[in-house]
């Protein structure tokens, strides 16, 4: 079980993801604005964030607060982020997986929007055994 | 009695876009003159000018040496003038050209005017010793100040160009002056007495020859100078206008990504709620129920999709987007990308897509390229029959850029309806009857790339049987 932060300011479709993941077994919170998911966050770190690109006061909120976790704070640094689109991921005015750049956009993988929720269970649960597997690796080398 | 509020009332006012509400003519006022990189350009062109001068001199200057031509041409002999003013304005030349690439180097904003005076003042100083060696009033040679008055009010503003007139007027007059006055020595070409020492250089001849020129060429420079100001601000407004419109295209393409959120997040939210119901997340429906939310989830896909076809096409028509987008890119690798995407469909739909690529370049924008490939090889599999077959081939064709064929032996198109397939949002009833999930809008989107590339599409197709895409592509502009 993991607990897993959504933030997205439609809260319909984070009910959604929250209800699949709840059916997974896993601890699942909702925030709606960045400013207060950093807060959160920082009382206490999520194994996982779904995180929304657009927010309402500013259409690159979410790639801001990816950049804050990964420079600004330390412990959130290396908490996966699950990044929601709903601009194609293809063509032609969106980026990819394989835009991923850790200086650029440090998340971990993208969703598009519409989600399958089937997909979204499935790249979340190889998000986290991903994170778990590299901290087995760290504990065998110590 | 009411308290007062502690916090206090704040206002603010919608300011208008100065581009919206301004008319052209209340835009940025006019350059008074050239930028400073065309003028560099233009020292440069005025430097190969002179190296015409400078040959036509040494030519007067060599013709001297044979004195039965210049008899035969009724000329005098002339001294070494046309050799040293040549050489003088060669040495100057040189210097003007070295300090434009100087210039060109080390980006000095202000060089190339200081560059440009310095060549004018060079050349009227020239010009001047030509005019009193050739006949300051016996020819028309007076009338070559003309080239750099008019040149001066192109590159120049008014005043400047005025200066430059003003400057040509002061030698002309100094050099007849200093002729009056017996300061200089009587010159001329003409070898006849008759012609050059009949005139004689009384007031009146004076004021009517070296003035009737004053007063000609200050009258070109009043009509120049204007008309070049005139081309100026229409410049100036050009140029504002075409600064709106890249704002425009800049605004249309943000605006496109905030309706692709708006109008796709809805139907993400419906769509994943449909999901949970459907996949028992909120108990067991009834069989009706789930027939109902199949419909809805159906919809909701069909919409997304619209939608984003809807972005692409607008999309493709952004120039600022395509031009700065725009290389040399892998065709075969588009190819393949979009044979590894339509690959889960294909599998879904239980059709073979068989390939035979070989290497072929291109130019273009990549995403639209890719955008063509995958919309043409997505409908080969839809509209190819369950176990059917696909073929992709991509050949460099040998010198006339490369091709791409996409055959599929699926349900084919009706002759009649072939030249209406590339229409926006138009289906055939035998496409709509085989996928009722498309949009009409797939072969739209293929038609604008195709046309914004210069890609040649050949369409064949018997109802029943298949149809195969033909595309020539240009060659990559790198190659030969």
């Amino acid at each position: 079980m993991a607990y897993i932060l959504i933030v997205d300011d439609d809260e319909d479709l984070a009910q959604a993801f929250a209800k699949v993941l709840k059916d997974a077994r896993h601890e699942v919170a909702i925030e709606g604005e960045t400013a207060r998911a950093l807060e959160r966050m920082n009382r206490k770190a999520p194994d996982l964030v779904i995180l929304d690109v657009m927010f309402p006061e500013n259409s690159s909120a979410g790639f801001e607060l990816a950049r804050d976790m990964r420079k600004g704070h330390g412990k959130l640094g290396d908490i996966p982020i699950l990044m929601l689109t709903a601009v194609n991921s293809k063509f032609p005015t969106g980026f990819s997986a394989r835009d991923i750049d850790a200086d650029w956009l440090p998340v971990t993988d993208f969703v598009e929007k519409p989600v399958d929720l089937d997909v979204l269970v499935n790249k979340v649960s190889a998000l986290l055994q991903r994170v778990a597997s590299a901290g087995d690796r760290s504990k065998n080398a110590k | 009695m009411a308290s007062v509020s502690s916090t206090p009332r704040t206002s603010y006012e919608l300011p208008l876009s100065p581009g919206d509400a301004l008319p052209a003519s209340n835009m940025p006022h006019a350059r008074a003159s050239l930028p400073e990189p065309l003028l560099l350009q233009n020292v440069v062109w005025f430097c190969r000018v002179r190296w015409i001068v400078v040959a036509l001199l040494a030519l007067f200057g060599l013709m001297g040496l044979f004195p039965q031509i210049e008899r035969a041409l009724g000329l005098r002999e002339h001294l070494h003038w046309p050799f040293v003013t040549s050489a003088v304005l060669a040495l100057a030349n040189l210097g003007f050209l070295a300090h434009a690439r100087w210039l060109a180097k080390s980006g000095s904003p202000s060089g190339a005017r200081v560059n440009l005076w310095t060549q004018i003042v060079v050349d009227l100083a020239a010009l001047t010793v030509v005019v009193h060696y050739v006949g300051s009033l016996e020819t028309y040679i007076a009338f070559a100040y003309l080239f750099h008055i008019v040149l001066a009010c192109i590159f120049f503003s008014r005043l400047e160009s005025f200066g430059v007139a003003a400057m040509a007027c002061a030698f002309y007059l100094a050099c007849v002056g200093l002729e009056v006055a017996g300061v200089l020595p009587r010159a001329g070409l003409y070898a006849d007495p008759s012609l050059r020492g009949q005139i004689e250089r009384t007031p009146g001849v004076v004021l009517l020859s070296a003035g009737s020129a004053l007063v000609v060429w200050l009258v070109v420079w009043y009509f120049a100078s204007h008309l070049a100001t005139m081309v100026r601000e229409r410049d100036s407004q050009l140029d504002a206008t075409n600064r709106r419109l890249v704002e425009a295209q800049r605004e249309k393409s943000r605006h496109m990504l905030l309706t692709a959120h708006e109008l796709k997040a809805p139907f993400a939210a419906i769509h994943a709620n449909v999901h949970l119901l459907l996949h028992g997340h909120c108990g067991t429906l009834p069989t009706d129920a789930t027939d109902a939310l199949n419909r809805i989830a159906g919809r909701c896909r069909r919409l997304a999709a619209q939608i984003q076809e809807m972005l692409q096409l607008a999309n493709i028509e952004t120039p600022d987007e395509r031009n700065s987008r725009w290389a040399d890119l892998d065709l075969t690798e588009a190819v393949r990308w979009s044979l590894a995407e339509v690959q889960p469909l294909a599998e879904e739909r239980e059709v073979v897509v068989e390939h035979d690529l070989r290497s072929a370049r291109t130019s273009g924008v990549e995403d639209h390229v890719k955008m063509l490939l995958l919309n043409l090889l997505s409908n080969a599999v839809i509209y190819s029959n369950r176990g059917g077959r696909v073929h992709v081939r991509c050949l460099s064709g040998a010198g006339n850029g490369p091709i791409v064929t996409i055959e599929d032996h699926g349900i084919g198109i009706p002759p009649e309806k072939l030249p209406r397939i590339f229409e926006e949002y138009y289906r055939t009833a035998e496409a709509v009857r085989h996928n009722r999930e498309s949009t009409g809008l797939g072969l739209a989107i293929v038609r604008r790339v195709a046309e914004t590339h210069g890609i040649q599409i050949r369409v064949e197709s018997e109802a029943g049987v298949g149809t195969k895409f033909i595309l020539g592509f240009s060659s990559a502009e790198g190659s030969a």
